[in-house]
């Protein structure tokens, strides 16, 4: 590494002919297309290289392992020669992400014993990477991981200027290389200072980094025994396609292979994964890592956990190819947000001393829903966003009066504001009630369990049929406008709706507005008792269920409404094919303390403020309390 | 070493598996000087009632076939399937979920008993007792070169576990899912370079279930990529049918 990071510039045309001119020397690989698909591979002329980048299937690393290479030749008389195969090779292009993976594979093949042959295709290699200024698809997480900006693991780093590229130049290698091809001259620091600071945006704005992403081995040493580990492992195949698309991923198997002579042979290495069933077995049939949930707990721990430490960095470097390539939806980013959010409960309960402490918010906007009913948007003091998943709620305390549960209607947001909409029926919503713009109230939360992303996976491009009653449509709304920001991730939407009257109707300019949505979204109203404006429908909820196109085998059905309306609903929905274990309610129940002490919502074992208010219906359907 | 004798004989199948190994011509050469081929009806004339080796191709789906079989089994130090029909049943199985005089008058409708056949067609370790199988629909030769090779060496015929989906990340392929298209790639087992994938089909699992394939979760993908139930079973039965499954 050279002492301080050299600063150049040259124009684009420039460094194609530098490239071009070093083909004398070198072999180079770039991002290119063959046979339709995207991949680094060797060029034979610089016009092939593709700048703008498209995720690929396999990481730059096999130019250093490669998927097959042999390591020894053999003679069965007992000759034997190591066998390492290299050529000079300039990789080009390669984007900070896999960067990073080079530079902790760079770190893996050099400790306590160096492997020859990683070494030497790395010594005769010359990396020149592109930087990124956009995060390339909704699977990437590099910034959740940090490794954006990787301190090692090249030569070259180019930043894309327009007709220029700036160079950012951090090895004698590299250098030396750079004077020899490329014509340079001084960088326009300004406009790399811009460059900087836009990135720095774009990866701010997608949400940093990971809550606690230094403490992940310390999360997940805690969490060897938490439940999603087996919700996870029940959809895995275990088709080991994440270990091979994977950066840092480095296990082989040595194999023997004696050519058909019988006389000379070679031992050569192929890539492993410690996702297939085979990896732990002996001979005589023993498996050390039999379980598939075993088998997937010491993958992500390699990246999180064991490696982790040993690397100093999070060893998963957020390029969502595993993410990508799993058919069965399984993502670093669910446990790790899993894992940190229970570990973040662990803690709050053996700290206790924030437990029943709330926070000051302020009231920013009201709306007058009905004679009954107001719209409250609250911001949080403290500048934090709330951080609640859809069907979560809050408790929301005056002081002098007391604290009330009340659901979030707004979706997820890194926002710091967030919506409600309470009813004046309490002491407490009374209260409320009178209050004006710029005061202030008190809450704790989110608490209970929502749509988690497990749930919300399960949704993917099924047929989700919301069925509100009367307010009931509050608590939905968080995960409707959230389902309806990305319609195209569900086969359909079906909203049906019926209230009192036509006045009692929440979110009227929304739904309004939804009903002007067409594609696969549909939204069907009712009511009991029409006025001579009402064109929809007249009649009870359960009316509406008949009117909508549905396969039963795949659809989900999420329920809100006053408690009479929930036996109905689901009757007819059973009627029509639909299981229990496809439907989904959202429970209302006393709540005292929202975090599972004080009994009040307390349905045989379970608390509904903890394990709900949001259920798997047939979860709880054999409880006689709970609709 | 004395070079084992090896025989190839066919039951109910194609015969194609056996003119795969015709085809490899420069190897099979090369092959022959580790192992003595004594009967090969595809390529030879002369019978040998003495080998160490028998590779059998086809399905066992006559009664007659038993005799045979075992007559095979006795003599052979090793049986070795070769291909679908003789490792899980192959394209012949699919008849088995009909009835038998139903299809002997559609397949036959001048003559339909003039033909015997079972009730089934069975893969051979069905009837007789076998130490390895080359998956297949045909072999690939390359493998069955390795399986022979191994076995010469006296060691584990050396078949991948793991699924088509290995092979084919290593080939770099676009998933078909991602191209609008399923495959039983996850749960079939690999050994065949990922062949179909790599030039534009997909894996109807022609060479079986993996150990231990995650069939709940394979189902629920492919119903979640827009297969209804009955085309999953379609797909899945074409060459795994309930009988063979798994085996």
């Amino acid at each position: 590494m050279l002492t301080e990071v050299m600063e150049k510039q040259s124009t684009k045309d420039n460094i194609m002919r530098g490239l071009k001119k070093a083909m004398a020397e070198y072999s180079i690989a770039a991002l290119t297309k063959k046979d339709g698909k995207v991949l680094f591979d060797y060029i034979d002329d610089t016009d092939k290289i593709e700048l703008e980048y498209t995720p690929t299937v396999l990481s730059p690393k096999k130019f250093f392992f490669p998927q097959e290479e042999v390591i020894l030749e053999y003679t069965l008389e007992g000759r034997v020669n190591t066998k390492i195969d290299y050529t000079k090779t300039v990789l080009f292009g390669v984007r900070p992400c896999d960067i990073t993976g080079i530079q902790i594979l760079d770190e893996a093949f050099s400790e306590s014993n160096g492997d020859p042959n990683y070494l030497t295709k790395r010594e005769n290699s010359i990396i020149i990477g592109i930087d990124c200024n956009s995060i390339c698809d909704e699977n990437a997480f590099c910034y959740k991981v940090a490794s954006q900006n990787p301190k090692g693991g090249f030569d070259i780093m180019l930043h894309n200027l327009g007709n220029d590229f700036a160079m950012s130049i951090v090895t004698a290698k590299g250098e030396q290389f750079a004077d020899q091809y490329f014509e340079m001259g001084k960088v326009d620091s300004e406009a790399l200072n811009t460059f900087r600071i836009e990135k720095m945006k774009v990866f701010e704005e997608a949400g940093g980094p990971f809550e606690d992403l230094e403490k992940l081995p310390e999360i997940f040493s805690e969490n060897q025994f938490h439940p999603i580990w087996d919700t996870e492992a029940e959809r895995c195949l275990s088709c080991g396609s994440c270990i091979m698309v994977c950066p840092t991923c480095y296990c082989f198997d040595v194999i023997d292979e004696l050519a058909l002579s019988m006389k000379i042979g070679d031992r050569l290495r192929r890539w492993d994964a410690c996702m297939l069933r085979s990896f732990a077995e002996v001979s005589g049939g023993e498996n050390f890592r039999e379980e598939v949930k075993n088998r997937v707990k010491h993958r992500i721990n390699r990246k999180f956990n064991f490696l982790m430490t040993k690397h100093g960095r999070s060893v998963c470097v957020g390029c969502g190819r595993c993410v990508r390539s799993c058919l069965a939806d399984i993502s670093p980013v669910t446990i790790v947000e899993a894992l940190t959010a229970t570990s973040k409960e662990m803690h709050l309960e053996e700290k206790n001393n924030d437990l029943y402490l709330p926070e000051k918010a302020y009231i920013r906007k009201i709306e007058t829903f009905t004679e009954n009913e107001k719209f409250f948007e609250l911001e949080l003091e403290n500048g934090k966003s709330l951080g609640h998943q859809p069907g979560q709620f809050i408790l929301l305390s005056i002081f002098g009066i007391g604290e009330a549960a009340i659901s979030v209607s707004s979706p997820p947001s890194f926002g710091n504001r967030f919506d409600i909409v309470v009813r004046a029926v309490g002491d407490v919503t009374n209260k409320l009630h009178t209050l004006t713009t710029g005061d202030f109230v008190f809450i704790r939360g989110p608490f209970g369990h929502g749509f988690d992303n497990n749930i919300l996976n399960k949704m993917k491009n099924k047929h989700i049929l919301f069925i509100a009653g009367g307010i009931g449509y509050v608590p939905l709304r968080s995960l409707i406008n959230l389902t309806l920001k990305k319609t195209n991730a569900y086969k359909k939407i079906s909203i049906l709706y019926g209230c009192k009257t036509p006045e009692d109707r929440m979110f009227k300019d929304e739904l309004q507005y939804i009903s002007t949505l067409g594609g696969n979204v549909e939204l069907l109203e009712t009511v009991d008792n029409g006025d001579d404006k009402w064109l929809k429908n007249t009649g009870v909820i359960t009316t509406l269920i008949p009117m909508v196109d549905f396969n039963p085998e795949d659809t989900i059905a999420v329920i809100c409404g006053p408690p009479i309306m929930y036996k109905f609903v689901i009757k007819t929905l059973a009627d029509h094919g639909v299981t229990n274990n496809n439907i989904y309610v959202s429970l209302e129940r006393r709540m005292k303390c929202g975090v599972g002490k004080c009994g009040h919502c307390q349905i045989d074992n379970i608390y509904v403020c903890q394990d709900g208010p949001v259920f798997r219906f047939s979860d709880i359907e054999d409880k006689e309390e709970a609709l | 070493m004395s070079k084992p004798k090896v025989a190839f004989f066919d039951f109910t199948s194609c015969e194609g598996c056996q003119l795969s190994i015709l085809n490899l011509e420069a190897e099979l050469l090369e092959l022959l000087e580790i192992i003595d081929i004594v009967e090969f009806r595809e390529a030879m004339s002369e019978k040998s009632g003495s080998f160490d080796i028998a590779v059998i191709e086809g399905s066992f789906s006559r009664d007659s076939d038993l005799k045979r079989l075992k007559k095979i089994r006795e003599t052979a130090g090793v049986v070795i399937a070769l291909g679908a029909c003789a490792h899980i049943g192959g394209i012949n199985a699919l008849r088995n979920s009909q009835n038998r005089e139903d299809l002997m008058k559609k397949v036959y409708p001048d003559n339909p008993f003039l033909y015997e056949t079972n009730e089934k067609a069975l893969p051979i370790s069905a009837a007789i007792k076998v130490d390895a199988f080359i998956p297949g629909c045909p072999v690939d030769v390359k493998e069955f070169v390795r399986v022979v090779k191994n076995l010469v060496l006296g060691k584990d015929p050396g078949l991948p576990t793991y699924p088509v989906c290995v092979e084919c990340k290593l080939n770099e392929n676009i998933c078909v899912y991602e191209l609008g298209k399923t495959c039983l790639g996850p749960v079939v087992r690999a050994g065949c370079n990922a062949v179909c994938t790599s030039s534009g089909g997909v894996c109807i699992g022609c060479r079986g279930l993996i150990p231990n394939p995650n069939i709940n979760s394979q189902k629920d993908i492919m119903q979640k990529y827009g297969l209804d139930m009955e085309r999953i079973i379609d797909s899945v039965n074409l060459f795994m049918t309930e009988d063979v499954r798994g085996k």
